[in-house]
């Protein structure tokens, strides 16, 4: 076990994901977040084709995030263990980071057509947001706190083929490189026509 | 689950889920995994990307688990013999089936390789809709990478010759040689949660707890075990020869109220009906079960939510909606699809009115006046059941301790016997030392155990049979052979005894009869005694290529009841009419009409999605499924969309041909234009109900229980059509025609 601080990474694999949407609904149930609000979904590509593939996306918790950047009030902070938060009393709801944002990962209330955005509201982690660990304000502001409990976000706990792995960005590094190892490369697991695109197996 | 018996023995998943990681092939035909089984995908998956297993998706829709297949088949649906026969006819003209397997543990390959001959790749094609390429290519997967796993379900089953088609599923295994063996087998998946165990106690209508049958001598032990005289079980019913008489089945049930008793396998009509967990939407002929409700005196329907059983018929008294508990708030043990069973703890007391099963079910016995002999068993009574259960909600865990040691107590005939509630308790307790690709404990107080215990499980000291017809380890260990279930000898006097050679390890090394009075001998003295001599107590026969008892012994290709192929009617026609089958008449020929492929052209097929399950009275009053999948719709191909003027999100009309009594029906459901499905085809979920031909019973449910979503149930349309062995419903095929709402 790494000796250094821990780094929280999502890391979501995409030749597993098969949309069960089990992430889905345990975050929403576990956090309590709102229809029409999805701090998690799952995008399908080509879908009832070959080539389907599924995809589960939260905020990814960047390491350089653009949405911190952007953010004219400093609302969004990286933690020190890579959770990127959002202050909800700081937000002023400009919607920038939505902007700033390449996974769709900021979320805004909507309702009416051309109504004011309000206050932006993002995957935490599963580690609460800025306010005292556990307390009701925590709760209705953020959702659960697991993190603090020693526990992995709600959808990476719930994934039924492991396609989404949390925790120390060390430990997933280990996941990932043993598929990687697994599944090889050229003719293996994912077929010829994978390795060599152009020309049908003889 | 009928068609396996019929070929090795039992009616269960031969393998494991988790054994899964071991296979090179795995065929998927007539089931969708990654929706309706998504743990199991876990398994196939690591398959594909550590042993470079070869993924198969055979199927009439490009289901979610097809989009992981490295070959997909689009089958027309109804279709699987043909295709399965195609497989078999190329394996066997390559030389490349089992000879060991086929010639030492197998009864009458000669009848098979005869009927397979029929099924060149040119005629299968024509049946199936799958190329001769692509059908050599499945062939050559399958016998390149053994061992190789056929898993199926409702896909496969759901058919009017159902019971053929899982027996052909079975036979390509045995050609290939797959089974017995890690990595092999014919892995049904079951679709409910303990369904497995509910066969295994007794659900069905044609025998009690342990396959007994319902003759007389399973009445007797069955007494024996429960400490009631049999002739005190004898005045219960009307008669011996309605005491022996299968009863109706969940499919067909309703024509038990609606039909003349005259037609009947018995004298009176239906009066009551007590539904417990069971949906009235997953049941085909939706017209027919809404005018059995309103006929029948009396409908109790026992769930936690309100279902559509309550709200679907036009009546204002006479039903009573009792509130069940969930599996939250009760003790049990569970069995799964491969025969595990694990100990379930309670994690709160029952909330509101909700009672557990249990308890509603003593109470009930209380009512009726046989209590007393409710609770009781040759070992004494029940310990924790009040006098009264009036009022009770839930009952002391040791109750229902005392309920599985009756299933250990009589249920020898599949062995489940060292399923002892210590033992499951036990194995909770250290669910952490079980390897995930053996299921095999290593160390701890459970050392050698295999999880769940799964049947057979000869004694307390057994580890259970995780892979069964295993001759290559001990019948101590959870090795045995076929079962040696229909005697010595075939009836054309061929032996049903495996060869020299093919045994479990450390006994007789050739096959024998299962031991005398093994399943009946409450001393336990049969098994111990062929344990001691390292024999499997239900012996080591023969699988079946021919099960001569049964309609169709090879089974042969059947067009399905409505077929869009008139000219393959005329050379496939379905079975003869049958005058009763569990009690109510059962046409085949004379409902099999080839005019109706013009009146409706399509292709009806239905199935589950992954958010709703079964008839989903639970899940649609869960706001974040429903968000999810917020209303029902039918899967249209883009063609047959613009050919029907039809854009995606258009509301349509679905019309099926007529039932039994000439009436035909129709549903009002939104399109989702998809290539999921083919042109020819469309697909309907089934989890859907409060919408009855285009008018919404959403009023009609108790004030606050509505569900968030109500639609049309697909089972309004579904045609007519049942197994012919185990009346299972065909709502896997059938016609219909669309239009634009």
């Amino acid at each position: 076990m790494a000796l250094t601080t821990a780094r929280m990474k999502f890391y979501i694999d995409a030749k597993r994901c098969i949309e069960c949407g089990g992430c889905e609904v345990a975050c929403k149930n576990e956090n309590n977040v709102p229809q029409g609000i999805a701090r998690i979904r799952v995008v399908t590509v080509n879908e009832g084709q070959p080539g389907e593939t599924n995809i589960a996306v939260p905020c990814m918790h960047c390491s350089k995030a653009p949405c911190v950047a952007v953010c004219p009030v400093d609302a969004l902070y990286t933690r020190p263990d890579g959770i990127v938060h959002v202050n909800k009393e700081t937000c002023i709801g400009c919607g920038y980071c939505l902007y700033a944002c390449p996974f769709g990962a900021p979320q805004f209330p909507k309702g009416e057509p051309f109504g004011a955005r309000g206050v932006m509201d993002k995957c935490t982690y599963c580690a609460g947001g800025p306010d005292e660990p556990f307390s009701e304000k925590e709760r209705r502001f953020y959702g659960s706190n697991r993190i603090a409990e020693g526990k992995l976000p709600m959808c990476a706990s719930v994934c039924s083929t492991k396609a989404l792995v949390a925790g120390d960005a060390e430990e997933v590094a280990k996941v990932v490189r043993a598929r990687a190892v697994a599944r090889g490369s050229g003719v293996g697991a994912w077929g010829w026509e994978t390795a060599y695109p152009t020309g049908p197996r003889l | 689950m009928a068609g396996l018996a019929q070929v090795f023995g039992f009616g269960a998943m031969t393998n494991h889920q988790n054994d899964i990681r071991n296979s090179r092939s795995v065929m998927i035909i007539g089931m969708n995994p990654a929706e309706n089984h998504p743990i199991s995908m876990q398994h196939i998956l690591t398959a594909k990307e550590v042993n470079r297993a070869v993924i198969i998706s055979v199927d009439p829709r490009f289901t979610k688990t097809s989009a992981f297949a490295n070959i997909y088949c689009r089958l027309r649906s109804g279709t699987d013999i043909p295709f399965i026969y195609g497989l078999i006819n190329i394996i066997l003209a390559n030389g490349w089936e089992d000879k060991k397997m086929v010639n030492e543990r197998t009864y009458d390959f000669e009848a098979l390789k005869a009927e397979v001959a029929k099924f060149d790749a040119a005629t299968v094609a024509d049946i199936t809709g799958v190329s001769k390429e692509q059908l050599f290519q499945v062939a050559k997967a399958m016998a390149d990478n053994r061992p190789g796993t056929v898993i199926w379900a409702m896909g496969g089953t759901q058919h009017s010759n159902g019971t053929a088609v899982v027996r052909t599923y079975c036979h390509l295994q045995l050609v290939l040689g797959n089974m017995g063996r890690p990595g092999g087998g014919c892995d049904v998946f079951r679709g409910h949660d303990s369904i497995q165990g509910v066969t295994d106690i007794g659900g069905g209508p044609e025998t009690l707890p342990g396959y007994y049958g319902i003759a007389e001598t399973a009445w007797k032990h069955w007494s024996k075990v429960w400490d009631v005289p049999y002739e005190w079980m004898l005045s219960r019913f009307k008669s011996k020869e309605m005491m022996e008489k299968p009863g109706f089945t969940v499919a067909r049930w309703y024509e038990g109220v609606l039909l003349d008793p005259k037609e009947l396998g018995q004298d009176t009509n239906i009066k009551a009906v007590f539904f417990m967990g069971h949906s009235t939407n997953s049941m085909s002929q939706m017209d027919r079960v809404k005018r059995a409700l309103e006929k029948v005196e009396l409908i109790v329907d026992f769930d936690p939510f309100v279902t559509n059983t309550a709200v679907l018929p036009d009546r204002t008294d006479g039903i009573y909606v009792m509130p069940a508990a969930t599996n939250y708030e009760q003790w049990c043990s569970s069995t799964n699809t491969n025969r595990d069973l694990q100990w379930r703890q309670r994690v709160v007391d029952p909330v509101f009115e909700a009672r557990t099963d249990l308890a509603i079910l003593i109470d009930l016995a209380e009512r009726l006046g046989f209590k007393k002999q409710f609770i009781k068993n040759m070992k004494g009574s029940w310990k924790g059941v009040p006098a009264s259960m009036k009022e009770v909600k839930a009952l002391p865990e040791q109750t229902i301790d005392d309920v599985l040691r009756e299933v250990n107590m009589g249920t020898l005939s599949i062995g489940y016997i060292g399923q002892t509630p210590e033992r499951l308790k036990r194995q909770q307790q250290w669910a952490h030392v079980f390897d995930i690709k053996t299921k095999k404990a290593v160390g701890g107080p459970v050392d050698g155990e295999q999880w769940g215990l799964p049947w057979p499980c000869w004694h307390d000291k057994h580890p259970g049979t995780s892979i069964l017809y295993r001759t290559d380890i001990p019948v101590a260990q959870g090795g045995s052979g076929f079962r040696a279930l229909w005697g010595p000898k075939a009836p054309d006097g061929q032996t049903m005894l495996a060869a020299e050679g093919s045994a479990p390890a450390g006994g007789p090394n050739a096959g024998y009869p299962a031991q005398k009075e093994y399943a009946t001998d409450l001393t336990r003295g049969a098994i111990k005694e062929a344990m001691a001599e390292g024999r499997h107590p239900y012996g080591n026969g023969r699988a079946r290529f021919n099960s001569w008892n049964i309609p169709d012994p090879v089974p042969t290709h059947r067009e399905p009841i409505h077929s869009p192929r008139p000219d393959l009617i005329a050379k496939w026609p379905t079975y003869d009419d049958v005058k009763e089958h569990y009690r109510v008449p059962q046409p085949y020929k004379s409902m099999q009409k080839p005019e109706w492929a013009k009146q409706y052209p399509i292709v009806l097929t239905t199935g589950r999605i992954v958010e709703l399950e079964g008839g989903s009275a639970a899940e649609r009053a869960d706001w974040w499924l429903v968000e999810l999948n917020p209303e029902m719709y039918v899967e249209i191909h883009p063609k047959l969309a613009n050919d029907h003027g039809i854009k995606n999100g258009d509301w349509v009309w679905i019309e099926s041909p007529e039932d039994m009594d000439g009436k035909p029906s129709r549903i009002k459901v939104k399109a989702k234009v998809t290539k999921r499905v083919g042109p020819d085809t469309v697909f309907l979920p089934y989890h859907w109900g409060g919408v009855f031909e285009g008018k919404s019973l959403a009023s009609k449910y108790p004030e606050g229980t509505a569900p968030y979503s109500v639609g049309e149930s697909a089972n309004t349309v579904t045609n007519y059509g049942y197994d012919r062995v185990t009346q299972m419903q065909e709502t896997k095929t059938g016609l219909c025609r669309i239009k634009k709402a």
